[in-house]
């Protein structure tokens, strides 16, 4: 273990920029040492863990988060290394990660050889299929509706507050913080459970896409807002003193240039939309998740949900990529 | 009465931003094709008084007729006012979305609404008049600031005003752009446009400046030929700045 020396770590007393604490960190980063604990980890693992049953329940505990410590500080160890490859470091999170599965697995006390019947039950689905494919078609249209509502909500608003009217803008802010900071899923059931008593009645599909448009209205006004206000103020000068007038002004100035500024935030906000429609399910609009849940308590197993889970998954994991990449381009096409 | 030599009137011109009082009655009057520099230190009101005259700023009090009509009345469309006065500014303020002869093309178009042909013809002439006909299909970011300013300045004349203002036209420019500039407005000049420029080029102010405004703190201190100012003016805050900038 000739490696394992602290001397060669011990400063030169003549450089005033040497360290003069130990340099423990240093010194645990050295190959030797990771393989070395990296090896009593894995002892640890086999002969101090204690069984699920046999331990008393002090030491048990004690036990097992000592070793999830050790565990932490070893991965941390090498993570914060900017010195080790990543490729090791990649390999130490993974591993990381299938340690702390693996003690979820062995310690949490789940019936882990139902996970097959109840999660990943494909035959509850058999001859079902058409029921989520209904249900992911409602759950788009409802987007696709409640997108353009929002969107041309969001410009309304945001339009109206480059007029700059003081008594205008107090009841625009009043809305967008009213529908900022009520929950999605109240505004619905309101609209949905409570307007009827007052004989205003929506369908479950009307109200979502009512309440859809008006809440996420308010923070697309904000993505247009933030746009037009990265206009610089010349251009308005400009254009007035060409003698266009103020909506010419912002609908051939204003408006095409602040787009770049406005499509990244806006379509992030379209996307959180389309994720909300499921709170739709709560007033029993036919989206996805409702159909789900009505297929979870026909089969009484919980395999639709996750079918659910996994077709939310495959439609919004591309887009948000996709909102990404556009923001990307456009971030590149704004610097030059 | 109507005088008809008489372009710009402008009687006790106050305007109030909150506590600042920025301009403190300025009256005087702009013939016809003359040339009147604005000088002044800075802070002094040269900018927001033209701004005022367009309404790019609205007065907080005062009287101003242009062509002889008050354009503070009521009645009065202050678009239509605009696109009789042609404005060029410090920072170009070109529509970076549009190219060259679009940014000329578009109040003529939406504004006075002729067709696309005629427009792209007066947008080619006047391009070809300040020298960039062949960069009609560039983008504003394409162009040095001495370009962008000629567009600019061509954008103004496509509305075929009977004014031009220009607010500090050079100040934004690398040295060796300058030129090029002046070189346009001094054709202007020759055309007897009447013109308000903000500006301390004095080459440019000797040679084109039927008259000087002198401002300090808000008020006009000293009205004169160029000659008087720079060579006769008695006024101790002219020839102090006079002093500095030359």
């Amino acid at each position: 273990m000739a490696s394992i020396n602290l001397m060669s770590e011990i400063p030169d007393e003549k450089n005033k920029f040497a360290r003069t604490h130990p340099g423990w960190s240093v010194w645990l980063r050295q190959p030797a040492i990771v393989a070395l604990s990296f090896v009593l980890l894995v002892a640890y693992a086999f002969f101090l863990l204690p069984s699920k049953e046999s331990a008393p329940p002090l030491l048990f505990y004690l036990s097992i988060n000592f070793f999830i410590v050790l565990v932490l500080a070893f991965a941390g160890n090498i993570l914060a290394d900017n010195k080790k490859p990543e490729i090791l470091k990649m390999v130490v999170a993974l591993m990381l990660i299938v340690a702390l599965c693996w003690l979820f697995y062995r310690y949490s006390g789940a019936q882990w050889e139902k996970l097959n019947d109840f999660f990943f039950n494909w035959a509850t689905l058999d001859g079902n299929w058409w029921i989520l494919w209904q249900g992911l078609e409602v759950t788009l249209l409802l987007a696709f509706i409640s997108g353009i509502g929002s969107v041309l909500v969001g410009l309304l608003i945001a339009v109206l507050r480059t007029l700059h009217s003081p008594t205008l803008n107090f009841f625009l802010k009043t809305y967008v913080d009213v529908f900022r900071s009520i929950p999605m899923i109240v505004v619905m059931v309101f609209i949905f459970f409570a307007l009827p008593f007052m004989g205003i009645s929506f369908g479950s599909i009307a109200s979502t896409i009512l309440a859809l448009s008006l809440g996420y209205g308010a923070y697309a006004s904000e993505c247009f807002r933030a746009g037009i206000e990265s206009v610089h103020s010349g251009q308005l000068e400009a254009a007035r003193s060409l003698g266009l007038s103020r909506w010419k002004t912002i609908f051939k100035i204003i408006l095409p240039q602040s787009i770049p500024v406005v499509i990244p935030p806006l379509t992030g906000t379209i996307v959180a939309m389309l994720k909300d429609t499921a709170v739709a399910s709560i007033v029993a609009a036919p989206e996805l998740l409702k159909r789900a849940r009505e297929l979870y308590t026909s089969e009484t197993n919980p395999t639709p949900l996750v079918a659910a889970a996994l077709i939310y998954l495959a439609v919004l994991v591309p887009l948000v990529r996709a909102v990404n990449l556009l923001e990307n381009k456009l971030q590149k096409r704004r610097n030059g | 009465m109507k005088d008809t030599e008489t372009m710009i009137e402008v009687i006790d011109l106050h305007k109030r931003f909150k506590d600042l009082h920025v301009l403190k009655g300025i009256s005087t009057k702009v013939k016809q094709s003359e040339v009147v520099a604005i000088m002044g230190p800075s802070g002094s009101g040269k900018s927001t008084f033209i701004r005022c005259l367009n309404r790019l700023e609205e007065p907080s009090s005062g009287q101003i007729y242009i062509e002889g009509i008050d354009i503070l009345a009521p009645y009065i469309d202050v678009n239509l006012v605009r696109t009789e006065i042609g404005m060029v500014f410090q920072s170009f303020n070109l529509f970076p979305h549009l190219t060259s002869i679009e940014n000329i093309k578009l109040a003529p178009m939406s504004v006075r609404k002729i067709s696309a042909k005629e427009a792209t013809e007066r947008a080619m002439a006047l391009l070809e008049k300040v020298g960039l006909a062949d960069k009609a299909d560039a983008y504003p970011e394409q162009l040095s600031g001495g370009q962008q300013q000629r567009v600019a300045i061509a954008r103004a004349l496509a509305m075929q005003p009977q004014i031009m203002f220009f607010d500090e036209p050079t100040s934004a420019l690398d040295p060796e752009m300058i030129g090029e500039v002046l070189d346009v407005m001094r054709t202007m000049v020759k055309e007897g446009m009447t013109m308000m420029v903000v500006s301390h080029e004095m080459g440019f102010i000797k040679e084109a400046a039927d008259r000087i405004l002198f401002l300090v703190d808000g008020l006009i201190v000293e009205d004169g030929t160029p000659d008087h100012i720079f060579n006769h003016s008695q006024h101790k805050r002219t020839i102090e700045f006079l002093g500095k900038i030359v």
